[in-house]
């Protein structure tokens, strides 16, 4: 750029009516607005993903060089064992964090519905205080929330050593000692307050004449609980369960503190071979399970909740 | 039993629940809280007496505060990248139609949903293997700032779907410029959600773990610090770092909640 175009351009600057003129343009304004997020989106979250699917299907050779040749090792690998090192671990690994998932989604639904419900009905300080209560844990690290469940379980942890001293049990109980026990109540603490959130949005915009007039029509509590109010929150129970659901999948930390190796979930698995050994073709196509589960998730959400209810967050 | 009964046992067992569910979500936090002042650091009987030693330990433990001071930086840094991109992203969403207008949505929502692990691992192998990066300081800025970006862009177009133009309208009538209208009347609108957002974006880089391990090279984060003192067993100054974290955030929540209604931004996707 040349000295007189470069003085043109800072003339251009200073003049406010060419500025305004300049974002006149439709075009230019969605230019403006929408690029810089699309080139970042792009280059930082498309392509990367996109590398790792291709490279679940190459080779990768003892210096970590990718030899681009399509190939199914990977995935065989998985299954198979390709060594000693990567022998059998990986169904059982998925299969169990489906597992874990699953039921911390529902253990999540279940004790997350009452207080939603009393939070969209109550309004004012009581609302404010209790918010704060459930914000606050939500917002303190996601590591800090894994070690404090660190030290209450285990077989001399807080609780076990409670139990104990204060004679209610003469030896430390198996269910609080590190294991999937514990991982799961790890990530119902952990993912809790997505589920409450995404509920209470929901009830909030509950119309609660509906309520009324269901009962008043001679609908039993249960009923206008399950005609009424259930599928009047689903938009609301289907997002907050992506999103307790989804994580807790790939969860990797509260696994590690609270199922200190007796368990390993998929995320640890992928974590291991990548950290330790840089075995990216395997961790790729391992990874590919996670990405593809998520995928389905959010088309079968997407049939009964659009992408404007996954607010909230 | 009568309506009266019912209707008691149900609103006793809706506080019931919602008070246990609050119980426990405290309980562990509250523990470590104590525990961080307890002279036996790692449970709580036999209880020992109390003490500030390993809040003393932490503070003058310079590798993890340095490392605290780092995951500041990067936080700060790539919460600004995500705000500004978030909000740009957002008047677009909210103000334009656009084609393929739902998949630039659905890709601006996609960090904060994908599992930590996957992001990582992509992360790391896009910029050292395909790229030849080497992993530090700068690859978690940028790793961190498309993190961020969806929790900027949630809670900026909920607030702009609630904007009213006709006040934009207004100021054109009455004589302002675009500049001015943005400036005087869009601007302080959307502030509030604006700084939640940079909020939300600057705690969940500084809260994060995963990401930061695969691509943080030698760089050490907090979380990376503090992760490697609890790897082998517990350690004091985990509970006091924790602790003061913690109180922190406490703070911060506290002033964010009473400056404005951050509430109504994390839980209300209806904004008012």
């Amino acid at each position: 750029m040349g000295d007189s175009s470069s003085a043109t351009f800072r003339d251009r600057l200073l003049s406010r009516e060419e500025v305004i003129a300049w974002f006149d343009s439709r075009r230019r304004s969605l230019g403006i607005t929408a690029g810089p997020a699309l080139v970042w989106l792009v280059l930082l979250l498309a392509a990367p993903l996109t590398f790792m699917v291709s490279v679940s299907f190459v080779n990768v050779n003892e210096s970590y060089q990718i030899v681009w040749q399509p190939t199914l090792a990977n995935y065989e690998a998985l299954f198979a064992g390709g060594g000693p090192l990567f022998q059998r671990a990986f169904v059982q690994s998925l299969v169990l964090s489906y597992a874990i998932a699953a039921v911390t989604t529902i253990l999540c639904l279940v004790l997350a519905f009452p207080l939603a419900y009393l939070l969209a009905r109550k309004g004012g300080r009581t609302f404010k205080v209790v918010i704060f209560l459930v914000l606050l844990p939500f917002f303190t690290m996601y590591l800090v929330r894994a070690y404090s469940w660190y030290l209450m379980f285990g077989p001399s942890g807080v609780i076990n050593a409670t139990l104990l001293k204060f004679g209610i049990v003469n030896e430390p109980l198996a269910m609080f000692s590190y294991g999937v026990t514990a991982i799961i109540v790890g990530l119902t603490h952990a993912y809790f307050p997505y589920m409450l959130l995404s509920l209470y949005a929901s009830l909030d915009g509950l119309d609660y004449s509906l309520v009324e007039a269901s009962r008043d029509l001679g609908a039993s509590r249960t009923e206008t609980l399950r005609d009424v109010i259930l599928p009047l929150t689903l938009p609301g129970i289907i997002s907050g369960s992506l999103f307790v659901f989804v994580p807790s999948l790939g969860a990797f930390v509260t696994p590690r503190f609270l199922g200190q190796g007796k368990v390993l979930m998929i995320g640890q698995l992928i974590k291991d071979r990548i950290g330790s050994l840089y075995a990216v073709g395997y961790g790729s196509a391992a990874s590919m399970f996670i990405v593809v589960s998520i995928v389905i998730a959010f088309a079968v959400a997407f049939r009964y909740v659009s992408i404007e209810d996954l607010g909230g967050i | 039993m009568d309506h009266e009964t019912i209707e008691r046992l149900i609103r006793l067992g809706l506080y019931g629940t919602a008070g246990a569910l609050l119980v426990f979500l405290w309980v562990p936090l509250v523990v470590m809280m104590v525990l961080s002042f307890a002279v036996n650091s790692s449970t709580l009987f036999p209880f020992e007496g109390l003490t500030l030693a390993h809040y003393g330990a932490t503070f003058a433990d310079s590798g993890l505060i340095g490392a605290m001071f780092t995951s500041m930086a990067i936080a700060t840094i790539s919460a600004t990248i995500a705000t500004v991109l978030g909000v740009l992203a957002s008047m677009a969403l909210a103000r334009y139609e656009f084609p393929y207008r739902e998949l630039y949505r659905t890709l601006g929502i996609l960090p904060m949903v994908i599992p930590g692990v996957i992001f990582g691992i992509a992360m790391l192998i896009y910029f050292r293997t395909l790229l030849g990066i080497v992993p530090g300081f700068w690859t978690v800025v940028l790793t961190h700032s498309v993190y961020g970006l969806p929790f900027v862009l949630l809670i900026v177009t909920s607030r702009m779907y609630t904007f009213d133009e006709s006040l934009e309208e207004a100021a054109r009538d009455l004589g302002a410029d675009p500049i001015e209208t943005f400036v005087d009347v869009t601007f302080p609108v959307l502030a509030p959600a604006i700084g939640a957002g940079f909020l939300f974006a600057w705690i969940r880089s500084f809260e994060d773990f995963i990401r930061a391990f695969f691509v943080r090279g030698t760089a050490n984060v907090l979380t990376t610090s503090m992760f490697s003192m609890i790897k082998y067993g517990t350690a004091p100054k985990m509970n006091a770092i924790s602790t003061f974290i913690v109180f922190v955030v406490a703070v911060l929540l506290a002033i964010a909640m009473n400056a404005g209604d951050v509430a109504s931004y994390v839980a209300d996707t209806d904004g008012e």
